[in-house]
């Protein structure tokens, strides 16, 4: 050890300490930007992201089209019986619409509605960490997005929010992430929760609904949407469905677990939704 | 050793760690064995701390432990310290209480990540994030999932560690 000491070894210490300090404060005056260094790596290994994301896209493509034909063609129909079923749900819808417009009209208020300037991007990376869950995208700063953005797939389920931009990447933190937090509404009932990660649920993929209201009486399969509460975020957003109403270890109190709509794992396009408009 | 022999050492060093790098960040993190992906970038320096020493174990930890930080989210700077302080217990145990081989490395490699998913934990546990049984699960599985990669890791540093110049002069 004292040789360690007599040579360079205290100063490349320091170095570090130094070295992490600088990148510690960087980070936090960015405030979700990414630090330099990430930023350049990032930047650099852009095009292997991208590379090994496309093969494996392909990969994955050809494994279905070989192993997973039968249980393909049973998801088509299910699928084509779920069209149908929602196709008759339509017409009635389209007789609500009207009335509803008729009623706005009526009482003299602006149609409602809710636009969005969404931004598509392709997944190019993973989780790098088993304490997080992550995934990095091909748009970055340079196409305007930004700290705090939404993200869905392309069927407008709620993927995740945007964490830290780099210039032509960023990293999105998913839905079953520890650190998400967002307003939550029960479709059904209109009831207001919170979407909230939980790091033992994580691993399974899924996440929890906490505060929820009194009285109510979720069922299984539920769906929760994003509430659009405070604004931040915009509302009628697929999050998840109930899987099950547990109670707290405190026994005090209930959470749902939900399962996302999205396929976290198999998300290959995602779009960043830049900003939104609500017209209530 | 001349200042020449001492950028191509350190230079080839740093061009072993880009196929862990790859693996890690870019093909295992997309197939997890018992739910975990390995965690590799600090078994490289592990690996070369044992072989080298203390000294050179902390300044490829501080080299390592930035890369770390580039590329695991959240971060912040902590990787840098942490795996140079890796760098630098790995390199000193090997030295003075262990041996420099396959064994002394699988100990180190086991300390290393222990401590690391130990910061980890105890963060969590101050900001109450997760609860404790759930997180050493994980750290647990993740340990023993990274463990399997020291062999091809180590066998890759030995390889560059015996075709460069041994002494090393900063």
């Amino acid at each position: 050890m004292k040789d360690f000491f007599r040579n360079n070894g205290v100063l490349i210490l320091i170095a570090a300490i130094l070295l992490a300090l600088v990148t510690a404060v960087v980070s936090a005056l960015l405030g979700g930007g990414a630090n330099p260094l990430a930023n350049l790596v990032n930047i650099v290994t852009t095009p292997v992201r991208s590379g090994i994301s496309a093969v494996a896209g392909w990969a994955e493509e050809k494994y279905n089209d070989t192993f997973e034909l039968e249980q393909m063609k049973e998801q088509l129909e299910q699928a084509l019986q779920r069209v149908a079923e929602l196709e008759a749900k339509e017409r009635q819808y389209e007789a609500a619409l009207q009335e509803n417009e008729r009623l706005r009209d009526f009482a003299g208020l602006r149609p409602s509605s809710l636009s969005f300037d969404p931004e598509s991007a392709t997944v190019t990376e993973r989780s790098t960490s088993n304490w997080n869950s992550t995934l990095t995208i091909s748009k970055g700063s340079s196409m305007g997005i930004a700290v705090d953005d939404v993200v869905v797939d392309q069927y407008w389920n709620l993927v995740g929010v945007v964490a830290e931009v780099g210039e032509n990447w960023a990293t999105v933190r998913t839905l079953v992430d520890v650190g998400t937090e967002m307003g939550g509404q029960i479709a059904r009932t209109g009831g207001a929760a919170i979407l909230e990660g939980d790091f033992a649920l994580m691993g399974e993929g899924k996440l929890k609904l906490t505060y929820l209201p009194e009285n109510s009486e979720l069922m299984s399969g539920d769906l929760i949407t994003t509430s659009g509460r405070g604004g931040v975020y915009p509302p009628g957003l697929a999050a998840g469905h109930v899987e099950e109403v547990r109670t707290d270890p405190s026994g005090m109190t209930r959470y749902a677990v939900l399962i996302p709509e999205t396929d976290l794992a198999g998300l290959q396009q995602v779009f960043v939704i830049k900003d939104f408009e609500v017209v209530e | 050793m001349t200042r020449q022999d001492f950028l191509i050492k350190w230079g080839v060093y740093a061009l072993a760690l880009l196929p862990v790098w790859f693996c890690e960040v870019y093909i295992l993190n997309r197939i997890p064995v018992l739910g975990v992906i390995p965690m590799l970038l600090p078994l490289a320096a592990v690996c070369v701390a044992v072989l080298e020493g203390a000294t050179a174990g902390a300044g490829f930890g501080l080299f390592v432990g930035m890369l770390c930080d580039a590329v695991y989210f959240n971060a912040d700077g902590a990787m840098t310290v942490v795996v140079c302080l890796i760098g630098v217990g790995a390199g000193a145990l090997a030295q003075y209480v262990l041996r420099q081989n396959l064994l002394g490395c699988l100990l180190c490699s086991l300390a290393a990540l222990a401590f690391i998913d130990a910061g980890r934990i105890a963060a969590r546990l101050l900001t109450g994030q997760a609860g404790l049984p759930a997180m050493l699960s994980v750290a647990g599985r993740e340990i023993l999932w990274s463990m399997v990669f020291v062999f091809p890791v180590y066998a890759l540093f030995l390889w560059v560690f015996r075709r460069v110049p041994k002494k090393t002069v900063l």
